[in-house]
């Protein structure tokens, strides 16, 4: 009988207390790659209706992120490090991205939350400030889940 | 009763440790839909960064543009390296450019051939 199916089922579900999973809006996947000098960290975000990539590739003196927006394209390239004598941070455009910039904001505050030397390839479109500001802000909580930043 | 389907990561990667000529070296391969990215580490940090592509045109051979795009620029060996892995990612049939970025600790012809096999043996093209 339909009924007695219906009970099976339900003595089988499993309740989650994961807030991921009950969310209907974000739909994650995460997935990490532990070595002792390699940490891999992938994981997809819904946010705004914009579907965005990161991958997280954590080696031992440098950080190299990848944010894909709605699209697994490679985009621009951009390096960052902290500058001696003063703790100024300077930025390049390693490959693509000499008009708009997109992303190289993003490489600019993550050396000054991580303290690392950081490589950075987005494909965000240009002229999306909101884009870009989404991104980083979820980009930023992770690393400090991940304990990748510094104490301030 | 499955409500949301998780979405499949849509950059494959791969990431092997091996030693090569005595260094323990980290290989960290990914593909984009437009871009190889490998990443080859024996110091901790990508080192120098290459990107290599072949230009097609109708009437000749393909050619092959590889240029240090960060770091070290007097190193040949290192574009040789790109050189032999942006022609074999031409051969299996893929347009794909190549971002390549070499953190070495010696940069011997040795050494390179040994990244090139280890990357060939482990790639995703």
């Amino acid at each position: 009988m339909a009924s007695e199916e219906l009970d099976r089922n339900f003595s089988q579900l499993k309740v989650t207390k994961d807030s991921s999973d009950c969310n209907g809006n974000n739909s994650i996947l995460e997935q990490e790659t532990v070595n002792s000098d390699v940490q891999i960290t992938c994981f997809t975000e819904d946010l705004h209706d914009v579907t965005f990539h990161f991958q997280i590739i954590r080696l031992a003196k440098q950080i190299y992120v990848w944010i894909g927006c709605k699209t697994a394209k490679f985009g621009h390239l951009y390096a960052a490090a902290i500058t001696r004598p003063n703790n100024t941070v300077a930025v390049t455009s390693i490959l693509g991205g000499t008009s708009d910039n997109t992303g190289s904001g993003i490489a600019r505050r993550l050396v000054l939350k991580t303290g690392l030397n950081i490589i950075v390839a987005c494909n965000i479109p240009k002229d999306s400030p909101m884009l870009e500001a989404t991104a980083e802000r979820k980009l930023i909580e992770k690393l400090r889940s991940l304990g990748y930043t510094r104490q301030a | 009763m499955d409500v949301t389907q998780p979405i499949r990561f849509p950059v494959t990667q791969k990431a092997v440790s091996l030693d090569i000529k005595g260094n323990k070296t980290e290989i960290v391969i990914s593909k984009y839909d437009d871009r190889f990215l490998v990443i080859v580490t024996q110091i901790g940090c990508m080192g120098t960064i290459l990107h290599a592509r072949k230009e097609e045109s109708v009437s000749t051979d393909p050619t092959y543009n590889v240029s240090v795009v960060f770091g070290k620029r007097d190193e040949p060996w290192l574009l040789a390296c790109g050189r032999q892995l942006i022609e074999h990612i031409s051969c299996s049939d893929s347009s794909r450019h190549l971002v390549l970025s070499l953190g070495l600790k010696d940069h011997s012809p040795g050494t390179l051939k040994d990244i090139a096999l280890a990357v060939i043996n482990n790639r995703l093209w």
